[in-house]
């Protein structure tokens, strides 16, 4: 079957599908505002009038390539394309000051094709029985996955005072997200009458407004964002840093693993891994500051999910994240039921679909290295007509999302508000984690303690629930140790 | 302002705010005292913790950095000329609709940033909106903002 699919999948048109796809994914994901799940999700109608296999094929190579190209304004601009480049961001963009933007570009294409391709690897080998093992996550699970994520906070602070306050910050994003709906009775909060916060403080506003909008006006008083304007043409000759290989390994299994779990994204993906590798990485004084480990474990992470998240869709119609969901959307209306039969009755179809995800990311390695140097060329444009384009796009994707202008403006008061807090010390890193991880902390909390009628013995009586709270300390206690020993050291 | 005085504004106000968010899980229907109130008043009572924590902390350095300014940016009238030009552009996007309220935004904002050269900042803006128009409007539709006077 699998030489059946192959012949299926090098076909002129497919390939020119798997082409178009992944380019359009790139410059979609690297647009702030417009999403994979909205491109895909687009494209579904487009699909109808075309062979059920050429409309994956596109769709497939618009999902890999978009979250790759989220990384390019992440890294460029600090505007992070899709939600999921935000932890790239945090390295990307230090890196690009340094006039090292080139550079982790390149980190950031070889670190989403070693993701992608396993990732993709993963689901043609065991994507079944992964699936099963995905299905026995209930909500005391997935409260403690929202911990697990959250425990990344702590690895953000250096010392008792910072920790303190990345703490705060990562609560002041936990309680942002509880704005809107109760998701146990539906009792509306905190939404002050306004019908545009009913589902809640929408995540991407508000993150241009901390990362893009923040940064454009912190740039008001440079003329470019590189200094060194020398280091851009260095690009082509810099070679790949050394000690990535393990930080993209580690990013692509978390990742995948992470896209697997039905409801979990890429965002996450990148953010557990980034702090994964924060923890592992030897030189941890450079996180934060530019250090090419970070990019390669969150992008390796985001792009892991998406072959981890088509697991739960093909074989069990559970969407393994919002762009899976659209993607499974695009299978219906084909009337391919995802299930055994897929992988049977349909199997040239469906092993056709999974070989393109190998070639779409070759795709996006090979446009990614080339393009590189050119994209970074963007850091030397005068901040006084870069920095309007850029408001122009934040205020679009902010207003895009929903269709809504107090989006816009909360964009405008997150960007004002970032400047203030990331001054006073607190971590925005830490609060937009609060914010993304809100939703589903408090609905695994919630549904946990009704199924436990009201006992926390839940979150600590079952198997894989016993396994995350190992991970998760094993997570906290490095970090914390090294606060104690650096509190100890200053007061010695 | 210092920014130690800043970071007292802060806590005080992350603290009022920890206090509102306990007490208003009284008025949560009875269905999610054991729930979601639960979590809303666990979120109240960690940050009531943590500000009062931090707040310590601060007595504790109050010599420390006393000093020190709040400085937001290095060009006042630049940072605050563009914050404000942004709320205005905003606020005129369901007025004026996306093309025109961002035909004005544009130039004034390369004009307040100190771009000179008449050329570039028409080029720059109308390539802008060309590319806007095509790739999220005809070619994507993406729904942009319409005017509600024309």
């Amino acid at each position: 079957m699998i030489v059946q699919a192959l012949q299926a999948l090098f076909t002129p048109i497919s390939l020119l599908a798997v082409f178009i796809g992944t380019t359009s994914g790139v410059i979609v994901g690297g647009m702030p505002g417009l999403t994979a799940t909205m491109a895909v999700a687009l494209l579904i109608p487009v699909t109808f009038a075309l062979e059920p296999l050429t409309g994956l094929l596109l769709m497939g190579g618009v999902y890999c390539g978009a979250m790759y190209g989220g990384s390019i304004p992440a890294i460029l601009l600090r505007t992070p394309g899709t939600p999921a480049a935000v932890a790239t961001a945090l390295e990307g963009y230090p890196m690009t000051q340094q006039g090292r933007g080139g550079l982790a570009l390149k980190v950031s294409v070889v670190a989403s094709f070693t993701g992608g391709m396993f990732s993709a690897l993963v689901l043609l080998m065991i994507a079944p029985v992964l699936a099963t093992f995905a299905l026995t996550f209930g909500p005391p699970e997935y409260f403690l996955l929202a911990i697990l994520g959250l425990a990344g906070i702590v690895s953000m602070a250096d010392d008792e005072n910072r920790l303190v306050k990345a703490l705060i910050s990562g609560l002041i994003g936990l309680i942002l997200a509880v704005v809107g709906t109760d998701p146990m009775s539906g009792m509306l909060r905190y939404t002050m009458g306004l019908t545009d916060l009913f589902d809640g403080v929408a995540f991407m506003p508000a993150l241009i407004g901390m990362f893009s909008i923040s940064q454009m006006l912190e740039l008001t008083g440079a003329k470019s964002i590189v200094t060194d304007k020398t280091l851009i043409t260095k690009i082509k000759k810099e070679p790949l840093p050394k000690g990535i290989g393990k930080p993209m390994a580690l990013g692509s299994v978390v990742g995948t693993i992470v896209g697997i779990l039905p409801g979990e994204g890429a965002t996450i993906a990148a953010f557990v891994s980034y702090n994964i590798a924060r923890r592992r990485s030897k030189n941890k004084e450079l996180f934060g500051k530019g250090n090419p480990e970070g990019i390669a474990a969150a992008e390796a992470g985001n792009n892991g999910c998406v072959g981890g998240s088509l697991v739960p869709t093909l074989t069990l119609g559970i969407p393994g994240n919002s762009v899976a969901a659209a993607l499974l959307g695009g299978l219906l209306v084909h009337g391919l039921i995802p299930g055994p039969e897929l992988f049977t009755k349909y199997g040239i179809m469906t092993y056709a679909f999974i070989l393109s995800l190998f070639v779409a990311n070759v795709i996006f390695l090979i446009l990614g290295l080339f393009m590189a140097p050119y994209f970074a060329r963007i850091s030397l444009t005068p901040t006084a007509l870069l920095i309007p384009v850029v408001c122009l796009f934040s205020v679009l994707g902010s207003y895009a999302m929903n269709n809504s202008i107090l989006d816009v403006f909360i964009a405008l008061l997150c960007g004002l508000a970032a400047i203030i807090l990331q001054k006073t010390g607190f971590s925005l890193g830490a609060l937009i984690l609060g914010l993304i991880l809100g939703p589903i902390a408090e609905t695994g909390f919630a549904q946990a303690l009704i199924m436990g009628h009201g006992s926390y013995a839940i979150f600590f009586n079952r198997p894989q629930a016993i396994a995350l709270w190992g991970i998760i300390l094993l997570l906290l206690v490095p970090p914390i140790y090294q606060i104690y020993k650096h509190h100890h050291q200053q007061k010695g | 302002m210092s920014k130690r005085l800043a970071e007292l504004l802060i806590l005080s106000g992350y603290l009022i705010l920890a206090v509102l968010l306990y007490r208003s899980t009284a008025s949560y229907p009875p269905s999610v005292q054991g729930s979601t109130a639960m979590y809303v008043r666990f979120l109240g009572t960690a940050l009531g913790v943590l500000c009062t924590l931090e707040l310590l902390l601060w007595f504790k350095n109050r010599g420390q950095g006393e000093t020190d300014k709040l400085k937001l940016t290095t060009a006042p009238i630049r940072f605050w000329g563009l914050a404000i030009l942004l709320v205005v552009y905003a606020a005129s996007l369901s007025m004026l609709g996306f093309y025109l309220s961002s035909a004005i935004f544009l130039p004034i904002a390369m004009l307040l940033l100190g771009a000179t050269k008449p050329l570039s900042i028409g080029l720059t803006s109308a390539g802008v909106l060309f590319f806007v128009y095509l790739v999220f409007a005809k070619l994507l539709e993406v729904p942009l903002p319409g005017s509600t006077l024309f």
